[in-house]
């Protein structure tokens, strides 16, 4: 991809629900947005060319009545337990959009169901960051009928692609490495209701996009706050070797269960 | 070589470096850092001295562009090992204060971080072993990189001020200060380290809080001064600042880096560890509070404001003006030369700014007055049509004037 012209690119989601076991082992009731019929812990990201055509079928394989929005940009469409909703988009721009459910919202979109529709214009490298956060209680809350006060939201866990440190790192998609010199493009997308704070170690980053604070597109940051259900393009060109850091630095959210440092926390790997 | 004394290995000369400091990590046997409330805490902390007591924040480390440094922590914290992770200066890998990738100094052991620090601005450094805890207790401080020009531009070619604040915010949980945290055994073989929730009673601007700030957190200027406020977040709540109007709040850097177009702004957000730039200035007295706002990052709501007392009044410089120094601008307005009139002005060296209405130094000008002399002409005639504030200083004093460019 990238190479081409604009394209209809065809994409199907799955809504599938089981649960997602957390560092340090405990789990909870958890659904996402699969690639294929099978119940994954993360959701299927989308990737597009500037000017490319979404068409999208969603399927509820789900027990339960869920909905499908693309956040700030499609109408919500409910879906009936076995039934199936198609989305034909456009994406003139480049940019980052989460898709989410937004039935009742927050509250089945912090199920786990919120993910990523990258829209390019380059063919860097490239490594995503769906971060999100979670609070024990509160999905089985949601799926028994209940009312979760959001006034009161206390995650526990604090994840990104749906693990937590050590486990980001063996992530492909999110472990971000390349060479010194290289372009690296990290797409960010806070799937959760909390902001979340990241702090880069050894670099500073660009902002190339922020849907929430675009205000802040060509900063130098080594912070970059994520507001919930915001996307951020960052890119980095890293000027020198070495392995770093990259964490919340609301520091609490660098632990999971209580336990630091079980939380938000990955690394950079940059070879000469 | 700037050296900060320090009594085992303060000024040492290591290497080349331009700078050496020094910083001993301690923790407090007992509660000693006085609250608002009057309660006392334990804390952990760096200090300067070994035998002072661990304030809030540690020593601010200031440094100029450029230089080469060279920080050594001597650890006598009795307990775990500490580092020094120098927040937002991209030093390399060995240097950046973590453990498990660079290094960590073990009780009674010492350790230098080197490194090179570019670009001005604003940062913090703070440990990053065990960092949930270890900041939490007290282990942070600012570090202030001033450019190599001079100390009243916020960069080479940024903004010229008369004043500088700095202020760190964060928050405090005594229930983290307690003997089982703040002097918590150490296990090297423990990859893990259990932690309390995080409900903060205490809301600190440089350490203090509510009545504790009157006297020692404020903001008073003189009209027309340009203030440059620098702000950092080192909690685990968010920020927002409140600024009144008058003050005509302008942010230009975020993170130790000019942001391309500043903003003019009465709210300011800053979340953990970011750092922002900001431009006070009034023309117009003023009798005012400055409120931040903390709050909780997973709910947005807010759980305390802390007010900062703002006073304008008087004129910049105008105790140091030398009777009858009643200087003058004239012709005003004017379309291209200038006459500075300062009757008995003495001997020495002055320095001539015209700044623009945004901050900007629109031009400069170097003086040496080899005798006392009372009018100074400047040619303005580069300059656009508009409002400048002309300032004339020395490095002990300084006359303000405005002045209105016409063009034809």
């Amino acid at each position: 991809m990238l190479s081409g012209k604009a394209a209809t690119v065809y994409e199907h989601l799955y809504i599938t629900a089981d649960s997602l076991e957390l560092v340090d082992g405990v789990k909870i009731p958890h659904a996402t947005f699969s690639g294929s019929p099978v119940f994954s812990p993360k959701n299927h990201r989308i990737l597009l060319n500037v000017g490319d055509q979404l068409d999208l079928w969603v399927h509820n394989l789900d027990s339960i009545e869920h909905e499908f929005a693309v956040y700030q940009l499609t109408g919500n469409q409910l879906i009936a337990p076995g039934d199936s909703i198609q989305v034909i988009q456009t994406f003139s721009n480049p940019g980052l959009h989460i898709y989410h459910d937004p039935k009742n919202f927050p509250d089945y979109t912090s199920l786990g169901l919120g993910g990523m529709i990258v829209v390019k214009d380059h063919n860097h490298a490239s490594f995503y960051w769906n971060i999100k956060e979670h609070a024990l209680g509160s999905n089985s809350t949601i799926l028994n009928g209940g009312t979760v006060n959001w006034g009161d939201y206390n995650p526990d866990y604090f994840t990104l692609n749906g693990r937590s440190n050590p486990e980001i790192n063996n992530d492909v998609d999110a472990r971000v490495t390349g060479n010194v010199g290289d372009t690296l493009m990290i797409y960010v997308a806070n799937t959760g209701q909390s902001i979340h704070s990241l702090h880069f170690h050894g670099y500073h980053v660009k902002v190339v996009y922020a849907s929430d604070h675009s205000f802040r597109v060509g900063w130098m940051k080594d912070t970059q706050p994520v507001s919930a259900m915001e996307g951020l393009i960052l890119e980095l060109i890293p000027d020198q070797s070495g392995e770093y850091p990259v964490h919340d630095h609301n520091l609490v959210a660098t632990t999971g269960g209580n336990v630091y440092p079980y939380g938000m926390f990955t690394t950079l790997l940059i070879d000469p | 070589m700037l050296c900060i004394p320090f009594l085992l290995f303060g000024c040492t000369s290591f290497g080349q470096a331009d700078t050496v400091i020094s910083l001993i990590s301690k923790v407090d046997i007992a509660p000693q850092y006085q609250l608002h409330d009057g309660n006392k805490v334990m804390l952990m902390g760096y200090s300067n001295t070994i035998g002072g007591s661990i304030h809030l924040p540690s020593p601010t480390i200031e440094l100029r562009e450029g230089d080469s440094v060279e920080l050594n922590l001597w650890n006598l914290s009795q307990g775990p090992p500490h580092t020094i992770h120098l927040h937002g200066l991209d030093v390399n890998q060995q240097n950046d204060g973590v453990p498990m990738l660079s290094f960590a100094v073990a009780h009674d052991d010492t350790g230098t971080y080197r490194f090179k620090v570019p670009h001005p601005g604003t940062y913090v450094y703070h440990c990053h072993e065990t960092s949930v805890l270890h900041v939490q207790a007290g282990m942070y401080g600012l570090l202030i990189v001033r450019p190599q020009s001079a100390d009243t531009l916020t960069w080479d070619g940024g903004y010229a001020f008369h004043s500088e604040r700095a202020w760190l915010l964060t928050e405090l949980d005594t229930n983290w200060h307690v003997d089982s945290i703040i002097n918590h055994t150490y296990d090297p073989l423990a990859t893990t380290h259990e932690i309390l929730d995080y409900n903060p009673q205490h809301f600190l601007i440089n350490g203090l809080s509510e009545h504790q700030l009157i006297g020692n957190v404020e903001l008073n200027a003189a009209k027309d001064e340009i203030v440059y406020l620098r702000l950092a977040g080192i909690g685990y709540l968010g920020n927002q600042v409140v600024f009144p109007p008058e003050l005509n709040a302008t942010v230009i850097s975020s993170d130790g880096r000019p942001i391309p177009t500043a903003l003019q702004l009465d709210t300011l957000e800053i979340m953990p560890g970011e750092r922002y730039g900001v431009l006070l200035q009034s023309s117009v007295d003023l009798n005012s509070v400055l409120s931040v706002d903390y709050f909780d990052l997973n709910t947005g709501s807010v759980v305390n404001t802390q007010n900062v007392n703002v006073t304008v009044e008087g004129l910049v410089g105008h105790d140091e003006l030398q009777e009858p120094n009643e200087w003058t601008i004239y012709p005003n307005p004017s379309t291209d030369v200038i006459t500075l009139k300062a009757p008995d002005l003495p001997a020495g060296e002055y320095e001539i700014f015209a700044i623009t209405n945004s901050g900007m130094i629109a031009a400069h000008q170097q003086i040496n007055l080899m005798q006392p002399k009372e009018l100074i002409h400047l040619d303005l005639s580069d300059l656009q049509s508009g409002t400048y504030t002309i300032v004339l200083a020395t490095n002990k004093s300084i006359l303000i004037d405005k002045l209105i460019l016409l063009k034809p």
